[in-house]
């Protein structure tokens, strides 16, 4: 008897412990010879302000501009943010932001609004800009949209490991329980959907006060969050998830004395990349920029 | 919803008030109430769920929701599937962490949860979780298998109790195809012992050629090293064994040496042989 050639075991990422740097240091089942292909390094930009989120919790709407248009500039080398968001919206293109609700960690308002302004710097017509979660399916905007921003908070999640950047586009689909197989492995298909196929322009991972640990299946609990009053900005979703991904292990090593891997792994974000070619998870080849405020960056 | 678990919950408790609103989600439709996380539920004989809120000025919310899982075992099963620690004193058993407080009686599943963890709020959800509890109905043991694992040796409050793939990959990670055959029909429990990280588990198939067929797919799969002894060493330190008994497959992972490798599975094949389980009589 012999192994099928298609099988992937955990015998198989033991193996492979020269491979990204990803699976091995966190606990995801990666396989060494699916990380292997050269990739050209994905630019991550972490801008992090002491000020963003305030002593009674409330988000300073200032400061995440600022902290966005500095991403921006480092994300891609220019001074002028209005200039980068010049160079990736039209003003004829039609504009969803692609947001997330859950009412405990929310995108919140002051990013998306911040995005919103400066997409209308760009030039695009206010009635041409769309801001939605559950319902871009039946959303005008999002249904016509030729542009996309991606804006989400990182936070465990009990199915899938992470909330992730990635999975935000759950909702694109009218069936999102065809993506939750194998602890939503699958979840980088979800790109290919004509909707949103090739339309990304920039993904925003929300880090203000991550939920770096869940209570039960599903429970939300203020304890597992901290203060980190950081935005992740990157081209690449998975690349930028993948930041957000190591930020989540270190910070629960601080928290827990030890290794404790995010159960279920967070596979989706290595599957992405190394099934579904939607960009990079290994580390080794992401270009992560660091700004602001570095007390307690972790990464 | 259920009358039973209805009952169980008060209209008010201390100055804390149960709000209108109270929404029950079945396995369709709890997909709205707590996205892809309602996998965990579905993973078991998840019937519904009944969400109620209780409010107080100036103080935070407590959500009380109790799952009907459908039977005993599998209200245990979803309890065990993230429990790190567990107290007895409510319900079948009881963990709480923070803000949250979640026990398991009978068929039931039951967790109260606030957005802040204030001394008034861990009081009120403890008594008010001794309330549901006590109106609850009382029977309901743990999974038979859950008994019968060896206690020699074993970490406290790693037993799990499960039945499908994803959730032994969630516990820990085998592979990503089903090379157990696992699926509704099959009952399985993962514990871990000492020394080291030795992971023992046991599962109960419908019938022993669909643990034969299973057993086989996993040596053919996994351990093809080992398709005449048994066990293997599959890393440094790391012992895989695997054997079967009638309906039942019993697999050792990550032993620290042949011997306990061995020993701890021989140790389970025991207990079911003792409780008259596993000989080919018993279906």
């Amino acid at each position: 008897m012999s192994k099928k050639n298609d099988l992937i075991t955990r015998r198989d990422f033991v193996k492979g412990a020269s491979c990204a740097a990803l699976g091995m240091a966190i606990g995801l089942p990666v396989i060494a010879n699916e990380v292997a292909k050269e990739v050209t390094k994905s630019r991550v930009v972490l801008v992090r302000d002491k000020y963003a989120v305030a002593s009674n919790g409330k988000i300073n709407g200032e400061v995440i501009q600022r902290m966005l248009d500095q991403a921006v500039t480092a994300l891609f080398d220019r001074k002028d943010p209005v200039d980068c968001w010049k160079a990736l919206i039209k003003p004829d293109d039609i504009v969803g932001i692609k947001s997330n609700e859950w009412h405990y960690l929310p995108t919140t308002t002051q990013v998306e609004q911040a995005i919103k302004k400066r997409v209308m710097d760009a030039g695009v017509l206010e009635k041409n800009i769309g801001i939605d979660d559950r319902g871009v399916l039946r959303n005008p905007i999002f249904r016509k949209a030729t542009a996309l921003i991606n804006a989400r908070p990182m936070r465990t999640h009990a199915w899938s490991g992470v909330g992730s950047l990635i999975k935000n586009y759950i909702m694109f689909d009218p069936n999102p329980p065809n993506y939750h197989e194998n602890a939503c492995a699958p979840l980088g298909k979800l790109w290919e959907l004509p909707i949103v196929k090739g339309k990304t322009r920039l993904n925003v991972l929300v880090l203000f006060t991550p939920l770096f640990y869940g209570v039960g299946p599903h429970h939300f609990d203020k304890t597992y969050t901290w203060v980190y009053g950081g935005l992740a900005v990157g081209a690449d979703p998975v690349a930028v998830d993948s930041v957000g991904l190591r930020l989540f292990q270190a910070k629960r090593k601080e928290y827990f004395g030890g290794e404790r891997p995010i159960k279920p792994a967070a596979h989706h974000i290595a599957f992405a990349d190394t099934r579904y070619h939607l960009g990079t998870s290994d580390p080794s080849k992401i270009d992560l920029v660091k700004l602001g405020w570095e007390e307690g960056v972790l990464i | 919803m259920a009358t039973e678990a209805a009952r169980a919950v008060p209209n008010e408790i201390l100055d804390w008030k149960v709000t209108d609103t109270v929404e029950t989600y079945d396995r369709e439709s709890i997909f709205d109430y707590i996205n892809g996380a309602g996998e965990v539920y579905r993973s078991y004989a998840f019937r519904d769920v009944t969400v109620w809120r209780f409010s107080k000025p100036d103080a935070p919310d407590i959500t009380v929701e109790i799952f009907d899982m459908g039977s005993p075992d599998d209200a245990y099963g979803v309890f065990s599937h993230t429990r790190e620690s567990e107290e007895s004193g409510i319900g079948g058993g009881y963990e709480q962490r923070g803000s949250v407080l979640c026990f398991w009686q009978n068929r039931y599943y039951v967790c109260l949860a606030a957005y802040e963890s204030t001394d008034d709020v861990r009081q009120v959800v403890t008594m008010l979780a001794r309330i549901i509890a006590q109106k609850l109905p009382q029977s309901g043991g743990i999974p038979n298998l859950i008994g019968l694992l060896p206690q020699e040796g074993m970490v406290e409050h790693t037993q799990r109790f499960f039945h499908i793939h994803a959730s032994l990959n969630y516990h820990y990670y085998l592979a990503e195809q089903n090379i157990l055959r696992l699926s509704d029909s099959t009952n399985a429990v993962l514990a871990v012992y000492e020394p080291g990280t030795t992971w023992l588990l046991c599962v109960e198939y419908p019938s022993a050629q669909e643990a034969e067929e299973a057993h086989g797919s996993f040596v053919e799969n996994y351990l093809p090293e080992a398709a005449e002894t048994g066990v293997a060493m599959v890393d440094v330190d790391k012992w895989v064994s695997a054997s079967k008994l009638g309906r039942y497959v019993v697999i050792t992972f990550d032993a620290v040496s042949r011997a306990r490798s061995t020993k701890l599975a021989d140790a389970m094949k025991i207990s079911l042989i003792d409780a008259n389980l596993g000989t080919g009589n018993d279906q």
